[in-house]
């Protein structure tokens, strides 16, 4: 008895190392999770009147935040392009939980598409709107770590078949 | 020399050799298939929600038509039903409370406040105190979003093409038609031919007289009056209400308030 469990021990130990989430999954983890946060304030905000936004920025008078979050970009169709991030944050922590390259090619697909519409949104902020929202900025930056994480962990991983 | 069994052993060695690599190979390709697969959705899903996203800013760039444009004057027309209005001013003339709204048509934060997105108060204010014959709201202008991303000439023609229809007692109906059609902040939306699209859509307003009146110098006075005033008062933004009643004015209120905050000023000056 004593000689099988001392004998199944590195194996089991190699099972757990195996079960526990490496460095950069942890980092997708956090940062995954800050940018939710993020998107889930710009959500409710969204819904329950701008008033209470926090923004440092000032744009006519007004915050800057109001004037992104106003305008006609802050909508995909009717609706709030906030939402939209914040479903998408939920669907690559999601990823996280699908073993396997699977999991890790959508982690980096939803990324991607996050990245891409953030990065025009940015564009519109600069170039149309003129005004600037530090929460909109600050789940670009997010998206933008996740991008090069998420790229990395897909790449990285081990392609052949346990 | 190496023995028979050595050179069997180093052949297996160098086979296994091939075949871990032919593995890796066909899993790399894999990969790289997968990867183009991958990029290749998400640029198509990226490229869907620009379309979607650029054509909604643009959509308000031409002519409002069809059912949208019938639901937005039916919209305005219900909100504004039976109440008088004369010049910029909405409301029964002598109700005690005056809500003076400083207002760009092109300010998207305007827009909110008028149209009542994003909690902005002014149709709840209109419903509860405006039709009651307690407050009046007149509108006045000041120069924002137009004056930063277009000119003040753009400003002024736009301005004016509201108060012109403020002649015929139509000026709510013009400007919140404008505030709900609005178009994307410096896109260029306001042209001619949306102005007179606004007017088409302002029930029992005289095109002809409307056009005549647009070139009216007076009007263009009042627009400057306008923001002089504002200037004059320190004013910064747009919206920005100021309650005045028989207890004096409360300070002006920036960003988009909403009803309750409105009230609030109601109070301070009845």
């Amino acid at each position: 008895m004593t000689t099988a469990t001392r004998a199944s021990t590195p194996a089991g130990l190699e099972a757990a190392d195996s079960r526990r989430p490496s460095t950069l999954t942890l980092a997708i983890l956090i940062i995954a999770v800050i940018g939710l946060g993020d998107a889930s304030y710009l959500t409710y905000v969204h819904y329950n009147g701008l008033q209470g936004l926090i923004c440092l920025g000032a744009h006519h008078g007004h915050s800057s935040c109001e004037t992104v979050q106003s305008s006609v970009y802050s909508k995909l169709d009717g609706v709030p392009v906030a939402l939209l991030g914040l479903i998408g944050y939920v669907a690559l922590l999601l990823s996280l939980l699908v073993r396997g390259e699977l999991g890790r090619a959508a982690g980096f697909g939803v990324t991607l598409i996050g990245f891409g519409f953030s990065a025009y949104l940015t564009y519109r902020e600069i170039f149309t709107i003129k005004a600037i929202c530090e929460w909109c900025v600050g789940s670009a930056v997010c998206l933008t770590v996740l991008l090069i994480l998420t790229g990395v962990r897909f790449l990285r991983s081990d392609p052949l078949p346990a | 020399m190496a023995s028979r069994k050595e050179q069997k052993e180093q052949a297996r060695a160098r086979r296994l050799a091939e075949e871990q690599a032919a593995v890796a190979h066909a899993a790399r390709r894999r990969r790289m298939q997968m990867l183009g697969g991958v990029v290749l959705a998400a640029v198509v899903v990226i490229a869907v929600a620009i379309a979607i996203s650029s054509g909604g800013s643009s959509g308000s760039s031409g002519p409002v038509t069809g059912a949208k444009a019938t639901a937005t004057e039916k919209l305005v027309d219900n909100e504004l039903a039976g109440i008088p209005q004369s010049g910029t001013t909405l409301g029964n003339p002598k109700a005690p409370i005056t809500m003076v709204y400083f207002g760009d048509l092109e300010c998207p934060v305007c827009a909110a406040f008028t149209t009542g997105a994003d909690d902005g108060g002014l149709p709840q204010l209109i419903d509860n105190q405006v039709k009651q014959g307690k407050v009046k709201v007149e509108y006045r202008s000041f120069c924002t979003a137009t004056c930063n991303d277009e000119s003040q000439s753009v400003f002024n023609t736009q301005q004016v093409a509201a108060y012109a229809a403020g002649l015929q007692d139509r000026f709510w109906n013009y400007a919140e038609l404008f505030y709900h059609e609005q178009g994307a902040e410096g896109s260029g939306y306001v042209t001619p031919t949306f102005l007179d699209n606004l007017a088409s859509q302002v029930p029992g307003l005289s095109i002809s007289k409307w056009q005549t009146d647009r070139q009216d110098p007076d009007l263009l006075s009042q627009v400057e009056s306008d923001e002089a005033t504002a200037v004059k008062d320190g004013l910064t933004g747009t919206p920005t209400v100021i309650a005045e009643g028989p207890k004096g004015s409360d300070p002006a209120q920036e960003g988009i308030p909403p009803y309750s905050e409105l009230v609030s000023m109601i109070n301070t000056v009845q």
